[in-house]
């Protein structure tokens, strides 16, 4: 940093590629969770099924946001 | 808290000491070159095994017909597991083969996780690549044996990958997916997903108590109240690491168990 | 953050001690829930679970014994009531029975009497009747003899004549 430079960003670009990377599976996640709740809540019955169904879905969206941390590292 | 993880690190004048990931990949420390090398991490590792061993062994060893309160909470542990995780997704009849494996994955990711908010470890003992990754290559092997033996390997293939109720063109993208789904994205989707918390987990915690030392000790001005504030910050982080720490062992463990479940024939 | 860049992506390389280390401890961690540490707690499980359904097999036990006591109380009770009842009908006809035996054994007696004292009379009249019929006989020929004098000392005359008398008087009679 020299005296010419008023004001630096320094740091990575991939940190916030990363922010945006988490937006769609943080609202995917959250509707997964939020429509399994409210299916449950119609049918208490199915709840066990609705839950296993609900893992499934959670770990295929989680991916993505997963991807977007590797992501980051790979193209640092 | 967290001197032992910033001791070995020079702090800058010019601001607090970010921590990087130059963290998860420590030195080595012990038989270094060797493939039986000890780094700091691993050292954690072993150290939390002996103690988890130490522990569940005396309980085990001395579980009696009417159990006392330690006892109690241990059995707690072991029913929560099987009748929440496993029976809760497989029922008992299937679930009755698994429960060994989902409790033991259970109990060791939540004692290694919870490493990370143990002073003096303060890095979780999951935190490199390849602890998560045991894991959940031994989930892979589980449910790929699980479906060769209960419907046969091409059956299972054809039913994972060809969803039922699809349209056709839709198929020429779902079979891709679905494939790489049941060969790559499960295993790995575990193993990142618990890696990545813990390392996410350690320099949010790392950050804040790094943080709190430079505007507390190093930099005597106005800026000490915002040291107090990245303190409680700091603070709340750790307990709410110890609740990751449960969280991602209960996510592990259940999605093995509904990964073992898909195995099945449809009933 | 030269450092980030080049060893970000060794994070997701695993080292060779790493993939060492990881699965000997594998190995021993489910070495050790798979045989010592679940064994271990389902046998005390187990052994509780036993232990509870024993107790409450007990306790059915118990009830079921006094429950089969109650009954078998009971069924005694209403047997010993019936018996009684079964007495009493059998004295009761026991003692009909024994009264029309006396009737019937008394009436028969009373005939057996009443017959045997008519034949004793008959045979006694009969007798009567033949000693009488000698009698008279003897009798009248002797009077008849002294009313008509010594001719009729001859036994055969006298006995044709005692005959023919009699006859007459049986003729007479009728």
């Amino acid at each position: 940093m020299d005296i010419i430079t008023l004001a630096e960003v320094s740091g990575n670009l991939s940190a916030i590629g990363y922010g945006l990377a988490a937006i769609g599976p943080g609202i995917g996640v959250g509707i997964v969770f939020g429509k399994a709740i409210e299916s449950t809540a119609r049918q208490p019955e199915l709840g066990g099924k609705i839950q296993t169904l609900m893992w499934i879905g959670f770990g295929l969206i989680e991916f993505l946001a997963l991807l977007g941390i590797v992501a980051g590292f790979i193209f640092a | 808290m967290h001197e032992t993880l910033l001791s070995g690190l020079t702090l800058a004048a010019n601001g607090p000491e970010i921590p990087t990931v130059d963290e998860f990949l420590p030195p080595e420390i012990l038989f270094a070159g060797t493939p039986f090398a000890i780094n700091r991490i691993i050292l954690v590792r072993l150290v939390m095994v002996v103690i988890m061993l130490a522990v569940l062994g005396v309980s085990a060893a001395k579980a009696k017909l009417i159990p006392s309160r330690w006892q109690g909470f241990i059995e707690w542990g072991i029913e929560y597991v099987r009748d929440k995780i496993v029976y809760e997704v497989m029922g008992e009849t299937r679930g009755k083969r698994y429960v060994p494996m989902i409790t033991t994955l259970f109990f060791t990711i939540l004692m290694f996780n919870i490493c990370g908010i143990i002073p003096g470890m303060n890095i979780a003992a999951t935190a490199t690549i390849m602890m998560p990754l045991a894991f959940a290559l031994w989930t892979f092997v589980q449910y790929w044996r699980t479906a060769c033996r209960e419907q046969g390997f091409f059956t299972y293939l054809k039913k994972e990958c060809i969803p039922q109720g699809v349209p056709a063109p839709v198929l020429i993208i779902a079979i891709p997916i679905q494939l790489l789904d049941v060969v790559v994205i499960r295993p790995v989707s575990l193993t990142v997903r618990l890696f990545a918390n813990m390392l996410a987990g350690h320099i949010i915690v790392a950050l804040c108590f790094s943080a709190t030392q430079f505007f507390l000790i190093e930099a005597h001005n106005w800026m000490a109240a915002f040291g107090a504030a990245t303190f409680v910050f700091g603070f709340i982080m750790t307990l709410f690491e110890g609740f990751v720490a449960y969280l991602q062992a209960f996510i592990f463990a259940t999605l093995s168990t509904v990964y073992i479940n898909l195995s099945y024939p449809e009933d | 953050m030269e450092t980030l860049a080049e060893s970000g992506i060794m994070l997701f390389v695993p080292k060779v001690y790493d993939i060492v280390w990881s699965a000997i401890i594998l190995v021993i961690v489910a070495l050790f829930f798979y045989k010592f540490f679940l064994p271990k707690f389902q046998a005390v499980f187990d052994e509780r679970a036993a232990k509870i359904e024993g107790g409450i097999a007990k306790a059915e036990q118990a009830q079921k014994d006094a429950d089969e006591a109650k009954a078998k109380y009971e069924a005694q009770l209403s047997n010993a009531r019936v018996e009684a009842s079964k007495i009493r009908d059998d004295a009761r006809a026991e003692a009909s029975h024994i009264v029309a035996d006396a009737r019937s054994r008394a009436e028969a007696d009373a005939n057996q009497i009443t017959a045997s004292a008519q034949r004793a009379i008959a045979s006694q009249q009969q007798q009567a009747l033949v000693s009488l019929k000698g009698e008279v006989g003897a009798l009248a020929t002797a009077l008849a003899g002294k009313i008509l004098g010594s001719e009729l000392q001859d036994e055969k005359v006298q006995s044709s004549m005692i005959d023919q008398l009699i006859d007459g008087m049986d003729s007479d009679k009728q």
